[in-house]
């Protein structure tokens, strides 16, 4: 049974990506009683499936490290993960938060020694991948995972399959008797941390995602770049993994567009850019790469980035909202549009399209678990209503990385705010 | 535990997680009694279940055992279980860096069970060097927030920090708050448009709103918990978090001394000149106008239509130019933009279609259109619902007359185009206003010739000697060594270098926020200002315990050295990456704890070696280097010591164990704090004592560095170049020292660097010196 | 220059867009365009416009009104609506295109010989008649809108098609003759007159 230990001068951070790690982590280390409830079985969110950042083309894992290594080493920081806040009822200074724990059948005892995942033999999509490798029905969701534990698929349990990883491990970490469960503690203010998803590239369907192999989402050409992910680093085509040196990217795929996301998701000009950069750090002079876009919204210290990109010879921009993806010779897609710059029309094959799709808000609009202010794309807005409950990162707009961590900054701030008015009335 | 407590050394061997399968435990015993003479060695089949720790719990609760060595995972592994943080502790990493690191093979056995002993004897080496890290005493907690700049920024970071409890002391250079916020007519809204807003021309879109900077005037006015000082600045920092001393002054030069425990700096920026953008003819109109002097126009219209300055005219026409000056790769024109010009030109047209109503026609020429995120997408939507024309274009020149014409070239339409408007507004950048940047001399030096550079510190010399000459101001008058201001990153901006870290800060304690930082906007300003203050009252709590700061939080070691050893030579002062060392009038370093961010940066720069933490130091490597066994010369083994960063290289090695890849069975890793924190004498010794290659892996360097201790990798590289002398002297080929760049990302890559000195050491044959 | 035409250059000297709003169908949507060129991409007949829709909008912006009203390519919309579906904006692109055609039709500024521009002409005349489409009528029209020689060459070229027709029973000899119509044209009359009025009323509060 997880027993969370609570007061009304805790804070609760709802979600641990970047954003909630951060808010939870300043929180903690001022001194604040912090409890971080994580749906995954690990911490770290989306940027732990990042490869590299924009603009320095550092690794989000090296940040990723010392943040864990915070999380580590700070008494005052209770991490469940595997967790969902399903309600959250009364104001600030005084909430009870229920929160819906899925089994895990892992318990802490577990060493990471892997012994479980050599006996398991039922193979499942890798959701770390995208989906584009398999994994064993017992994983370490990736070589960094905080907690580092090993995870079951609920679709092993019941089967021999569970039984023989139980069997394999010696240190009687797991519990093949393990329940979902719903847990209630008090809390006093609220870091609502979220975060963000991919927009379902098949709602596009002028673009084919879901008719054409070599058609891909930019959070998977990330994971393809990544020495550790499915492709080993290398950049291939799908269909028939030869290497994509010709590749073309369609910016606003979903975003600033009435039929899916109204709102601009302002890292995705910044990500292609970066991730042109893979293009041509993998085939140099023969790399061909194609960026189709409305406008490159490289903000404020960005802009020398994309200077450099611009300087490049083997990119080209092409100001045009793609019209259609068809399929030309050996599965390339074929993108169709006009240049709007001068009114010039193509139809250019590329060996591999990648669709910078945008994000959007974790949570559905519908089905929001906490009274807050949400505007038309289902982000939080600062509002007066809210009370004790602090939106921080992408649960508040479209953020790149660094104006997550700053906005997760302010929010435990506010949260503290409330706990310390809490603390000082209750002497 | 007191001081004179009698040192009691006990090592705990993990068998567990295949440990004791791979491995001889009882021989690793032996290893640890014999080799590494501690009082008390235990075996555990799984030491951090509650049982091994509880057993570990006992030995120091009743059997005093205050040093332990945990034999078993990586130190990145279980840390919340082996969390002893009452004694002084080390960790051996047998299974990461052991068994792991090596395929399971009988050819395999005798090396591997060779590495783990001589980890262990290192471990029981180092612990001896080690004492349990404890604070200074130079610490006090000092709830005093110190704000420099009572613009929106300055005014969000007191107020919030106000809230929190603290007691801030705001310091405005001029008569009133407000800074530019306070110039406005309106602000960009903050929201985006709300649930079910529909997608016509008619829909209820965001509008510009009101400032609400009176409001915010007003809360500073009256916060008991605020004081504020107008007509001030800072003429004095002294100190460090959690004490320092500033002198607050006004221009009459009144002065006001008061005791801080940390700083925000919210100083704004200043506009861009645009006397520095002939072709748009500033100065050659009064109805070309900045976007800052818009803001006056439409408050100088009341309730009436806007009219322009020249003649009163009212403006029946008027165009904004996007990114004047801004985005350039020319010399003296800003190479970024403020992001922020679109969402502020779309505001000033809608004041114009209030004001003037529909027909007056307003043109935005733009290139690429910034309007982020949602509430900026739906303020491009709320300003072409209301008429406002974007046409994206390159206006080329501009000429003033009763009309002024604007020659572009219309990108759409792909022609050039010349229209005649009553007004022109230039959408001009921000520059910070950030104060001289320490370092800026030291970076224009760097490129040049000795020659060149003796040449351009007299040019230098000459200049600030110069009174005519303008100087920038300073800010925050640090009287540190290091310099009077903030570091700055690019362009003047007092930017954090790390993506991941904001508020990452060179000068421990305080923290720039708002446009001073990096281009922005009210309300990116106002969350900014927030997180700031979240930084300092944090750095106060920090302070109060003597706890480190980021990102070794909460480190409670700090360097100390030994004054009879210490040469004056200053290498510590000037090479610290955080200015945090002073000089006395002596030049005998002073440390500032609290300033410090513990990398042993300045221990790595001694050429006296007599700069050490409690449980970091010359003596706790120096040990492990030693206690390695050398194998004889005829056995064929060769030695390679790795010192790698335990940010991020030594965490690939890890991972790199943990993906299955092998290790050479020759390699001795030892995590440093920093690659900067590398003393010269540990290659010197190591070399003398017998090791054939010696790899140094740190993160990058250079403009993109991902070093967290920003030189530390940057110094250990150019001290390493000088290496070259020391081999030479003991006849050794350069090639057995080489300093690598590591990511945490290179998990097949680090070990492959390993492999290759392995290659190196056949081809040039074991080093001579083995004993 | 038609009177119309010369009194509404008059009225919007300065802003063909306002005019545009003012006169065209749905031409309220025209500012809203961000020039992105979905439209001009997703237009089966894209080829044959010598301005797409999105470069129209811009030219309307930039007041280009002789070019566009004089344009032959709002003629080339088929009225597929690929352009209102994919567009981001949800404009009512195929709308607003045959409502610039209308317009310029209403000022006289239509290209001579414009084919589709004739054919709807000819489709209206023919249908107020008699309430419903002579399709054999129309054709016929169509065929000999260019002269007596011209319609007879088409009309052999056709033969063919309208034999298959008559076989199928989709279009009679008879109807040359007359032809049948509805019931009651004077009701559709007054439908179509209600319509103009509506229709000129809902342009009249722009003015």
């Amino acid at each position: 049974m997880t027993e969370v230990v609570a007061t009304n001068q805790t804070i609760l951070v709802v979600g641990g990506g970047i954003s909630g790690m951060t808010a939870a982590l300043e929180a903690a280390e001022t001194g604040a009683q912090v409890v971080l409830v994580e749906k995954r079985p690990y911490l770290g969110g989306r940027v732990s499936q990042l490869y590299k950042y924009f603009p320095k083309l550092c690794h989000p894992t090296c940040g990723l490290e010392i943040n864990q290594r915070r999380a580590k080493m700070n008494p005052n920081l209770t991490i469940v993960t595997g967790a969902e806040v399903s309600k959250l009822e009364g104001e600030a200074g005084d909430y009870t938060a229920t929160v819906k724990l899925s089994p895990t059948w892992v318990n802490d005892n577990c060493t990471a020694c892997g012994d479980c995942a050599k006996v398991v033999e039922a193979e499942f999509d890798d959701e770390y991948n995208y989906g584009m490798s398999k994994r064993k029905g017992a994983y370490l969701p990736h070589v960094m995972a905080h907690p580092m534990k090993y995870v079951l698929d609920p679709a092993i349990i019941g089967t021999d399959d569970a039984q023989k990883a139980k069997d394999a491990c010696k240190y009687d970490a797991i519990d093949l008797g393990d329940e979902a469960q719903e847990i209630q503690f008090p809390v006093g203010a609220v870091v609502w941390a979220t975060g963000w998803k991919p927009y379902d590239a098949a709602k596009i369907q002028p673009y084919g995602y879901d008719r054409f192999e070599n058609v891909i989402t930019n959070v998977e050409f990330e994971r393809m770049a990544d020495p550790k992910g499915p492709t080993g680093g290398k950049i291939l085509r799908p269909s028939d993994s030869k290497e994509a040196k010709n590749v073309a990217f369609i910016q606003c795929a979903g975003s600033r567009d009435r039929n899916h996301l109204y709102h601009c998701s302002r890292i995705c000009c910044m990500a292609s850019l970066k991730q042109t950069h893979y293009v041509v750090d993998a085939y140099g002079d023969d790399a061909d790469v194609s960026i189709y876009y409305i406008d490159i919204r490289t903000i404020d210290r960005f802009e020398d980035f994309y200077t450099k990109v611009q300087a490049m010879d083997n990119v080209k921009f092409i100001k045009s909202k793609v019209a259609s993806v068809t399929l030309g010779e050996n599965d390339n897609p074929c993108l169709n549009g006009v240049d709007t710059e001068g009114y010039h029309r193509y139809a250019t094959e590329h060996d591999l399209v990648v669709l910078a799709t945008g994000m959007e808000p974790s949570v559905s609009v519908d089905s929001f678990p906490v009274d807050v202010e949400i505007n038309r794309e289902g982000f939080i807005e600062p509002a007066e209503k809210n009370g004790g409950i602090f939106a921080a990162g992408c649960a508040s707009d479209a953020l790149d990385v660094n104006r997550a961590v700053q906005s997760a900054t302010g929010a435990a701030l506010k949260a503290i705010q409330v706990v310390n008015r809490v603390a000082r009335a209750e002497g | 535990m007191s001081e004179q407590a009698e040192k009691k050394y006990a090592a705990y061997i993990c068998t567990g997680c295949g440990i004791g399968d791979r491995l001889d435990a009882g021989e690793l015993e032996q290893t640890a009694s014999r080799d590494g003479r501690m009082n008390l060695v235990k075996q555990h089949e799984m030491l951090c279940n509650r049982d091994g720790v509880q057993m570990i719990r006992n030995d120091i609760d009743k059997e005093g055992v205050n040093h332990a060595v945990i034999i078993a995972c990586s130190r990145r592994a279980k840390v919340e279980a082996f969390g002893f943080n009452d004694i002084a502790m080390t960790r051996c990493n047998i299974r990461e860096g052991v068994i792991w690191a090596r395929p399971d093979t009988d050819e395999a056995k005798e090396t591997t069970q060779e590495m783990a002993n001589d980890y262990i004897r290192m471990s029981c080496g180092e612990i001896k060097q080690m004492e349990k890290p404890t604070a200074s005493g130079q610490q006090s907690r000092n709830p005093n927030v110190l704000v420099v700049g009572g613009g929106i920024t300055g005014m969000t970071a007191a107020i919030e920090a106000a809230e929190a409890g603290y007691t801030v002391h705001l310091v405005e250079k001029s008569g009133a708050l407000g800074g530019h916020a306070a110039r406005l007519h309106k602000r960009v809204p903050f929201k985006a448009a709300p649930v079910g807003t529909l997608n016509s021309p008619g829909a209820n879109l965001p509008m510009p709103e009101d400032t609400g900077i009176a409001d915010m005037i007003a809360a500073v006015e009256g916060n008991g918990n605020i004081k504020l000082y107008l007509n001030s600045t800072v003429t004095k920092t002294s100190g460090a978090p959690g004490r320092f001393s500033v002198d607050i002054s006004t221009e009459s030069g009144d002065t006001t001394t008061e005791n801080i425990g940390s700083v925000i700096q919210a100083t704004g920026f200043n506009l861009y000149d645009p006397g520095n953008l002939p072709e748009f003819s500033y100065a050659g109109s009064p109805d070309i106008i900045t976007n800052l002097e818009m803001e006056e126009l439409a408050n100088a219209a009341g309730d009436g239509p806007i009219k322009r300055p020249s003649d009163g005219k009212e403006v029946t026409s008027v165009l904004f130019v996007q990114d004047a000056g801004q985005n350039s790769t020319e010399e003296g024109r800003l190479p970024y933009d403020s992001g922020i010009g679109d969402l502020v030109s779309i505001k000033q047209a809608l004041y114009f279609k209030h004001h003037n109503g529909a027909s007056c026609d307003t043109t935005i020429c733009f290139d690429n259109l910034r309007t982020p995120g949602a509430p900026g997408e739906d303020f491009y939507r709320s300003g072409q619902k209301n008429g406002v024309i974007f046409t994206k274009s390159d206006v080329r020149e501009i000429t003033p007359g009763d009309a002024i014409s604007v020659k572009m070239h219309d990108k759409i339409l792909d022609e050039k185009v010349e229209v005649k408007v009553d007004l022109v507004v230039l959408d001009l950048g921000m520059v910070p206003n950030s104060g001289p940047d320490p370092y800026a001399a030291n970076e224009a030096l760097e490129s040049l010739s000795d020659e060149d550079k003796a040449e351009e510190l007299e040019t230098q010399a000459a200049h600030a000697a110069d009174e005519t000459s303008v100087k920038v101001e300073s800010i925050l008058n640090l009287d540190y060594r290091q310099g009077t201001d903030l570091p700055h990153l690019k362009h003047g901006f007092t930017d954090s270098h790390f993506i991941c870290f904001p508020y990452e800060t060179r000068r421990t304690g305080i923290y720039a926020a708002g446009p001073v930082r990096r281009p922005m906007d009210m309300k990116q300003a106002m969350d900014d200002a927030t997180g700031a203050a979240m930084k300092a009252i944090q750095e106060i709590e920090n302070a109060a315990q003597g706890r480190a700061a980021h990102p070794r939080v909460g480190d409670l070691s700090y360097p100390t050295f030994r004054k009879e050893g210490c040469t004056q030579c200053k290498r510590c002062t000037v090479e610290c990456p955080f200015g945090a060392i002073d000089e006395d009038e002596e030049t005998y370093p002073v440390y500032n704890e609290a300033r410090c961010r513990r990398c042993g940066t300045c221990m790595g720069a001694c050429p006296v070696r007599v700069i050490s933490f409690e449980n970091y130091s010359v003596n706790t490597v120096g040990a492990q280097i030693k206690e390695c066994e050398i194998p004889e010369e005829w056995d064929e083994k060769p030695r390679i010591l790795v010192l790698a960063c335990e940010n991020d290289a030594y965490p690939a090695l890890d991972q790199a164990a943990m993906s299955g890849e092998e290790i050479s069975p020759w390699a001795r890793v030892i995590p440093v704090r920093c690659l900067g924190s590398t003393s010269l004498s540990w290659v010197t010794d190591a070399l003398n004592n017998g090791f054939d290659g010696i790899i140094l892996m740190g993160c990058k360097r250079g403009d993109d560095y991902q070093c967290h201790f920003v030189r530390g990798s940057a110094m250990a590289n150019e001290r390493m170049a000088k290496v070259g002398d020391t081999l030479e002297t003991l006849n050794l080929e350069p090639e057995r020292v080489v300093v690598h760049e590591v990511a945490i990302t290179d998990i097949e890559r680090a070990p492959a660097l390993i492999k290759d000195m392995e290659e190196t050491i056949e081809k040039i044959g074991l080093s001579p010196f083995k004993f | 220059m038609s009177e119309t035409n010369k009194a509404t250059i008059e009225q919007y000297r300065n802003s063909f867009l306002s005019e545009v709003e003012a006169n065209v169908e749905e031409g309220e949507w025209v500012k809203m365009c961000m020039q992105c060129g979905v439209c001009s991409g997703s237009c089966p007949l894209g080829k044959h416009w010598a301005h797409p829709p999105q470069e129209i909008f811009m030219m309307i912006r930039a007041g280009k009104r002789d070019e566009v009203l004089a344009s032959d390519s709002m003629w080339m919309c088929t009225s597929c609506y690929n352009c209102v579906v994919r567009c981001p904006r949800q404009l009512p692109i195929t709308h607003i295109m045959h409502g610039l055609a209308t317009y310029a039709k209403k000022l006289g500024l239509v290209p001579q010989n414009q084919p589709t521009a004739k054919f709807a002409e000819i489709f209206w005349n023919n249908m107020m008649k008699k309430g419903r489409v002579n399709e054999l009528k129309l054709g016929l029209s169509l065929y000999f809108k260019d002269g007596f020689g011209a319609g007879i060459k088409e009309s052999l070229r056709n033969k063919d098609l309208g034999m298959k027709m008559m076989k199928a029973k989709r279009m009679a000899a008879s109807e040359f003759f007359g032809g049948h119509g509805v019931k009651d044209i004077g009701g559709v009359q007054k439908m179509i007159q209600k319509a103009q009025e509506i229709e000129d009323a809902r342009m009249k509060k722009f003015d």
